[in-house]
C-alpha cells in the first residue's frame, strides 16, 4: 500500500463523517441519496484515477481458462519454444514441463548452456547406438529378434520391439503423472520418451490419460496457474500478480483468494483467515468448552452442560438432583436466605475471599475466552448462511422472478437490472461482513481507538447492509405478488437503488480503512469521537452497538453461552 | 507349471542363468513353478559376511518383466538395508527398475549390497544406528551372525 493511498483515505471518512454521517436521521428522504451520490462522485473525480474505488475493482488481474484455452495456450507456448529453438514440439513439451512451463527460463538455460540442458532433460542430439546396415535388432526387453520394422527407440537408440513398448508405456501411464517424465528403458540411458511415442505405441484410453496429465502438468507445475478449488469446477486461472489484490471470481461464481485459495476474503489477510480457520477446527476449542460448560453432578458424577443463562441446574433423569451452578450446593439450600433464588450468596462471597477454587477459576477464564470466541464464531457464521441464502435468493430472482416481475409491472427486463445490483451487492457485502468478524476477533483488546473505530465502521457497513437486505427481501416480495403495475414501484426502484449506492460506499469504507490497517486511527483522533456520536439508522437492527454487543436481528442469534452472573 | 505358458524371455534368462552363471551367485527354478527361484549369493570377501552362503527367494511376477521380481533373504542376515522378514531395500526393486534389468542385474546388485552396506537409507532402523555409532561393532556382530546362521549348511 503506497502512502498516497493512505492520505486519500483518511480524506475520504473525514469528508464523509462531515457530508453524511452528521446529518443522518432515521427516515432519510429519498433524494438524499442521490444528493450522497453528486457528493461522492465529485470527490473522487477530484482524487487520481488510479485511487478510485471503481476503477480497482474493474482491473482485472486474471484470467479465467476453459479447457480449451489451456490446451491452446499450452500449444502456443509449446510451438513458441520449438520455432525458437529449432526443436521438434515434442522435445520442446518436453523442455517445457522440466522448467516447469516457463518459456523464458526454457530459452535462457538453453542459450546458456544447451549441451547441458540436453543431458540433463534427455533429448541426445544424436543416437548414442546405431545399427546402419542390421536388418534385424534384438530387442532389449524380450530378448526376441525382429526385422527393424518392429523395433522402435527414443532419441537415443536403444532398440525395443512395439510389443515391450507398449508394455512399458502402459505400465508408466498407470503409474500416474509420472509417466511425463517417461525414460528410455535402458537403466543406464536418460533419453527422454516423448508424446510422439505415447502416441504411436499407447492405447486410446492410455492416450487420453496421458494428455489430462499434461493438461495438468500444465495447470500445477506453473507459478501463474491454478486450479479453481471450488468442488466439481473444472475451470483454472491465470494471475498477474503485482497489484495486491488476490481476489479470483472464477465463471462457476466461487470467489477465492489466489494466495491461499481459501475463498475470497478481502479485506483480511491470508494469515488471519489460515489462523481463523484453524482456529474453527482446532479440537481444543471443543476442550476449553467442555471445560467452561460441563461439571460433574454432585451427586451421580455424570458431566452436566450447562446451556442456559440460570444457575439452577437439574441433573438428567434418573438423578435429577436440583444444584446451584456456582456452588455445587443442593438447589433447596438456596433462597432468601442466600440472596434470593438467582443468586448465590456463598459463591460471590468465596469468590471475594479468593478461596474458590483453582479448578473453578480455569473454568472462568476458559468462558470468557470462549464466549469472546463464540461472539465472533457466532456472527461470522451466520453472515455466511445469510450470504448463501442470498446466493439463492439472486439465482431465484435471475431466473424466475424478473421475468414474472417484467410481466406485472409492464416493464423491459433491462429496467429491473437494479434488483440484480442489490442482490449482487448484498451477496458481496456479507462476505466482507462475515470476514471482518474474523478481523474484529484478531484486533488487540488493548488497541482501544482501532477497535473503536472499527466497530464504529462495522456497525455502520452492518446497518447499511440490514436495511437494503430487508428492502431487497420484504419490500420487494408486495410487487412479486402483485397482479398488475403499481404506482410506488418506481419509488421502490429509487430507494432500493439508493441503498445499494450507500451500502457499498460503507462497505467501501470499511475494506479501505481494514487494508490500512486502521491506520487512519493514529493520524486522527477525531474518528473514533465522531463514531460515537454518530446515530445508529438501521432501522431493522437497532441493537447496542459498542463492543460486543453488536449484532442485528438477521446475523446475530443469541449467545447460548451468555451468563450474566446475576 | 509348463513352460510354454512362459514368455520366452523367462525361459532365456533361465537358461542364461544356468548355462553362464555370475561368479558367487546360483539360481535355480523351482521344479513346480518356473517364476520362482532358489538363489544362493556367497557371502562377498573382505565383507563381514565372508564365508557365509545366504540363500534368498527369487519370485517373477505376471507383469514381468514391466514390474521388478520379488526378491527376498531367506538366511538370517544382520545388514541395515535387509529387515527381519528378509526384505531388501534396494532402489532398483522398486521405482528404479526397468524392464531392461534381468534376474541376472539384480543378484548382482543385491551381491554388491553385502559389499557395501547403505546405513544412509535404512530398512532396519536399529541396525543402522548400530552401524552409524560404532560400525566396528556392528561388523563383529555381521560376522557373528554370519557364523551361526550362514555356515554353509
Ligand atoms: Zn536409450
Ligand atoms: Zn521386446
Ligand atoms: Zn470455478
Ligand atoms: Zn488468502
Ligand atoms: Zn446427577
Ligand atoms: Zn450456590
Amino acid at each position: 500500500m503506497d502512502s498516497e493511498d493512505d492520505m486519500h483515505d483518511a480524506n475520504d471518512v473525514e469528508s464523509l463523517d462531515d457530508d453524511f454521517y452528521s446529518g443522518e436521521t432515521e427516515d432519510i428522504p429519498m433524494d438524499y441519496y442521490s444528493d450522497y451520490d453528486d457528493d461522492a462522485d465529485d470527490y473522487f473525480d477530484d482524487g487520481d484515477e488510479s485511487d478510485k474505488p471503481e476503477s480497482r475493482r474493474s482491473e482485472q488481474n486474471f484470467i479465467i481458462l476453459r479447457e480449451s484455452d489451456i490446451r491452446q495456450r499450452q500449444g502456443e507456448d509449446i510451438s513458441k519454444v520449438a520455432t525458437v529453438l529449432f526443436i521438434s514440439p515434442e522435445a520442446a513439451s518436453i523442455l517445457l514441463r522440466h522448467y516447469n512451463w516457463n518459456v523464458s527460463e526454457v530459452h535462457e538455460a538453453w542459450f546458456a548452456n544447451e549441451e547441458n540442458v540436453r543431458r540433463t532433460v534427455g533429448l541426445p542430439e544424436k543416437p548414442v547406438v546405431q545399427f546402419p546396415n542390421a536388418r534385424e535388432l534384438t530387442c532389449g526387453i524380450c530378448f526376441e529378434t525382429y526385422p527393424c520394422s518392429r523395433i522402435k527407440s527414443a532419441a537415443c537408440g536403444h532398440p525395443f520391439c512395439i510389443s515391450c513398448w507398449e508394455g512399458y508405456i502402459g505400465t508408466a501411464i498407470n503409474d500416474g503423472p509420472g509417466c511425463l517424465m517417461l525414460r528410455c528403458p535402458e537403466p543406464s540411458c536418460a533419453a527422454a520418451v516423448g508424446q510422439d511415442m505415447i502416441d504411436q505405441l499407447a492405447s486410446v484410453e492410455d492416450k487420453h490419460k496421458y494428455s489430462r496429465y499434461l493438461l495438468r502438468s500444465y495447470i500445477e507445475d506453473n507459478k501463474k496457474t491454478k486450479w479453481c478449488p471450488a468442488p466439481g469446477c473444472e475451470y483454472a486461472v491465470t494471475f498477474d500478480a503485482g497489484s495486491g489484490n488476490y481476489d479470483v471470481s472464477c465463471l462457476c461464481s466461487y470467489c477465492f483468494c489466489w494466495n491461499c485459495t481459501e475463498e475470497a476474503h478481502r479485506p483480511v489477510d491470508c494469515g488471519t483467515v489460515a489462523k481463523w480457520i484453524l482456529k474453527n477446527s482446532a479440537e481444543s476449542e471443543n476442550m476449553n468448552w467442555i471445560l467452561a460448560n460441563s461439571k460433574p453432578c454432585p451427586k451421580c458424577k455424570r458431566p452436566i452442560e450447562k446451556n442456559q443463562g440460570c444457575m439452577h441446574m437439574t441433573c438428567t433423569p434418573p438423578c435429577k438432583f436440583e444444584f446451584c451452578w456456582l456452588c455445587l450446593g443442593a438447589w433447596s439450600d438456596h433462597g432468601e436466605r442466600t440472596g434470593g433464588f438467582y443468586a448465590c450468596n456463598r459463591y460471590e462471597a468465596a469468590k471475594q475471599e479468593g478461596v474458590y477454587d483453582e479448578a473453578e477459576r480455569r473454568r472462568e477464564m476458559a468462558k470468557n475466552s470462549l464466549e469472546r470466541y463464540t461472539h465472533y464464531y457466532e456472527r461470522w457464521a451466520s453472515n455466511q448462511l445469510s450470504r448463501q441464502k442470498a446466493l439463492a435468493d439472486l439465482h431465484q430472482m435471475q431466473t424466475v422472478h424478473l421475468e414474472k416481475l417484467s410481466d406485472t409491472q409492464c416493464q423491459p427486463e433491462s429496467q429491473l437490472k437494479f434488483i440484480t445490483d442489490a442482490w449482487l451487492q448484498i451477496v458481496e457485502c456479507r462476505r466482507v461482513l462475515k470476514w471482518t468478524y474474523a478481523y474484529g476477533f484478531y484486533l488487540p483488546e488493548h488497541e482501544h481507538a482501532k477497535k473503536q473505530f472499527f466497530e464504529y465502521l462495522q456497525g455502520e457497513a452492518e446497518s447499511g447492509l440490514e436495511r437494503l437486505h430487508q428492502c431487497a427481501e420484504k419490500e420487494l416480495q408486495q410487487y412479486l405478488n402483485a397482479d398488475g403495475p403499481s404506482k410506488e414501484f418506481n419509488d421502490f426502484r429509487t430507494k432500493l437503488a439508493g441503498l445499494t449506492s450507500v451500502t457499498k460506499n460503507y462497505f467501501e469504507n470499511l475494506v479501505r480503512a481494514l487494508e490500512n490497517g486502521l491506520s487512519d486511527v493514529d493520524s486522527n483522533g477525531a474518528t473514533s469521537s465522531k463514531a460515537t456520536s454518530s446515530k445508529n439508522a438501521a432501522g431493522s437492527s437497532s441493537k447496542g452497538r459498542g463492543g460486543r454487543g453488536k449484532g442485528s436481528t438477521r446475523t446475530g442469534g443469541s449467545n447460548k453461552m451468555t451468563d450474566d452472573n446475576v | 507349471m509348463a513352460s510354454s505358458n512362459l514368455p520366452r524371455r523367462i525361459i532365456k534368462e533361465t537358461q542364461r542363468l544356468l548355462s553362464e552363471p555370475a561368479p558367487g551367485i546360483s539360481a535355480s527354478p523351482s521344479e513346480d513353478n518356473m517364476r520362482y527361484f532358489n538363489v544362493m549369493i556367497l557371502g562377498p570377501t573382505q565383507s563381514p559376511y565372508e564365508g557365509g552362503v545366504f540363500k534368498l527367494e527369487l519370485f517373477l511376477p505376471e507383469e514381468y518383466p514391466m514390474a521388478a521380481p520379488k526378491v527376498r533373504f531367506l538366511t538370517k542376515i544382520y545388514h541395515p538395508n535387509i529387515d527381519k522378514l528378509g526384505r531388501i531395500c534396494l532402489d532398483i526393486l522398486k521405482d528404479k527398475w526397468s524392464p531392461a534389468l534381468q534376474i541376472r542385474t539384480v543378484l548382482l546388485s543385491i551381491q554388491a549390497l553385502l559389499s557395501a552396506p547403505n546405513p544412509d537409507d535404512p530398512l532396519s532402523e536399529n541396525i543402522a544406528k548400530h552401524w552409524k555409532t560404532s560400525e566396528a561393532e556392528a561388523v563383529e556382530t555381521a560376522k557373528e551372525w554370519t557364523r551361526l546362521y550362514a555356515s554353509g549348511a
